[in-house]
């Protein structure tokens, strides 16, 4: 399994909208409005790389995201 | 479906501490009517609990559509079906089921201590708060900030104060009972469950419906053996009388303990998302919710009435306010950011991981490909406290070339 943070940028004006369309991606696990150079950090949880690849296209075409910058984790700890 | 993590949190243990109430009362009528002995209730409980929890287990197993079963549509998402105990889960299994085998027979204990009353007992439970606070500084890295000890005093007080008025008593015996078996107890029993939470089982999350059910296993295995021990010790016959309780009273305690499946079933899912002190703050709403239920069972007459004493009415008013303010303020008071890092050449990037983590407050650390090189995941009750505490210390280490802090301001989780 690959998990993946989307570091995203949007354009003003669209962000309540284009939330509503990430949350009906199914490998979208979770989404941080977050205050600072981006303004959507989204946690996404796929099987491959094609699956990614298809996720950050969802993503990407979804009106309002101006910029994506994909973070695959190669090793994670957590509580 | 995606809702707030904190709706979600809010929602597992509130409705967790609803039911509870519930069962309460129930277990306050089966106590006063019917199992009069502490010591076999708790013995009976577990063995039909074992028996219900395993048919409610292979009713959630049962697949529907997609491969999906039926648990993981309608209660627990990272549910499959029910299976063997892990290896990695036995200790902690031990370890939570020793403390709820305790936890249990004490509580019984204090039930028919205290007249049955169910909002007289439960309060008492809820000082656990202030015990798990400070494993949780020692355990998990997190030292409590001011004002979750502000709250967590202040649920404890009020839960105090709610506990009094029935009765207008407190035994040294009861309060003995209170804080050196139930409270410790449960800081096993819930610590050791949310360290079974959050471990990965096939690369999924842990579910809360397996924990629970190897958890009464567990629990019984160790009850039997206290009772049968404390038999031997005093030549009494508690667990023969708790074996005839299962067999005579059956149908009561099987409700009982099936209603009781899905009030822990919630507890462990809030559990894995928020800590174990402030899951049993929000729990201990169960004070209030216990309330009506005891008066449902005084007007049965199963517990003697209520006071109409006006000081212990406005005692057990305030209790109530002070519980409720407490909930609030460790709600509103919880900060989370990601911190982006970017690191020199030259540096060992599992060295500087181990130093990343090792800063309280981090509750994630996750080594990338991309522009970044690590992304670390805060939790904080302030920003002061966000200074200090973690951008003084990921400055410290020698191999960061730069951090850019970014606050979330709302979130949202696959639930």
């Amino acid at each position: 399994m690959i998990n993946a943070y989307v570091l995203t940028v949007m354009r003003t004006g669209n962000s309540d909208k284009a939330i509503k369309e990430m949350r009906k991606i199914e490998n979208v696990e979770k989404i941080s409005v977050v205050a600072g150079e981006y303004d959507i950090i989204i946690r996404v949880h796929v099987k491959s790389l094609d699956k990614l690849l298809k996720v950050t296209n969802e993503l990407q075409m979804i009106d309002g995201v101006k910029k994506t910058t994909t973070q695959v984790i190669e090793k994670e700890i957590a509580l | 479906m995606k809702i707030r993590r904190k709706y979600l949190f809010y929602a597992l243990a509130f409705t967790s501490a609803i039911i509870s109430a519930a069962v309460a009362a129930l277990d306050a009528t089966i106590s006063s009517l019917y199992i009069t002995d502490p010591w076999a209730f708790g013995v009976s409980c577990f063995i039909v609990g074992i028996f219900i929890s395993l048919l409610i287990l292979l009713i959630f197993s049962i697949p529907v559509k997609k491969g999906k079963s039926l648990g993981s549509k309608i209660i627990d998402p990272s549910f499959k079906r029910i299976r063997l105990v892990r290896k990695e889960e036995i200790k902690y299994h031990v370890l939570a089921g020793f403390g709820n085998a305790v936890l249990t027979i004490g509580y019984f204990f204090l039930l028919s201590m205290l007249g049955n009353d169910p909002s007289a007992v439960i309060p008492f439970a809820q000082i656990v708060i202030l015990y798990l606070i400070i494993m949780e500084s020692i355990t998990e890295k997190n030292m409590p900030t001011l004002i979750e000890i502000q709250s967590s005093l202040i649920v404890t007080f009020g839960a105090i104060l709610v506990s009094i008025s029935l009765t207008g008593t407190i035994t040294l015996q009861s309060m003995v009972i209170v804080f050196l078996v139930i409270n410790p107890a449960w800081v096993l029993f819930s610590i050791y469950q949310r360290k079974l939470k959050m471990l990965k089982i096939d690369g999924r999350p842990n579910d809360a419906l397996n924990i629970r059910f190897w958890n009464v296993a567990f629990a019984c295995m160790f009850t039997i053996v206290i009772v049968g021990s404390y038999d031997l010790a005093t030549g009494n016959n508690h667990f023969a009388a708790g074996i005839t309780a299962s067999i005579e009273h059956f149908w009561w305690v099987a409700l009982s303990m099936s209603i009781i499946f899905f009030s822990y079933v919630f507890y462990i899912r809030a559990l894995g998302i928020g800590k174990a002190s402030i899951t049993q703050a929000v729990r201990a709403s169960t004070v209030l919710f216990a309330i009506p239920f005891s008066l449902v069972i005084s007007y049965f007459n199963i517990i003697p009435p209520f006071t109409t004493d006006p000081v212990m009415i406005l005692i057990k008013t305030i209790g109530t306010i002070l519980v409720i303010l407490g909930i609030v303020s460790f709600a509103l008071n919880l900060l989370k950011a990601y911190v982006f890092i970017n690191v020199k050449p030259g540096y060992p990037i599992e060295e500087t991981m181990d130093k990343l983590w090792k800063i309280h407050g981090v509750t994630r650390v996750a080594a990338v490909a991309g522009p970044y090189d690590f992304i670390v995941k805060i939790r904080t009750r302030t920003l002061v406290k966000g200074y200090e505490r973690i951008i003084r210390k990921i400055e410290e280490i020698d191999a960061i070339e730069e951090y850019k802090w970014q606050s979330v301001l709302k979130e949202w989780e696959k639930i």
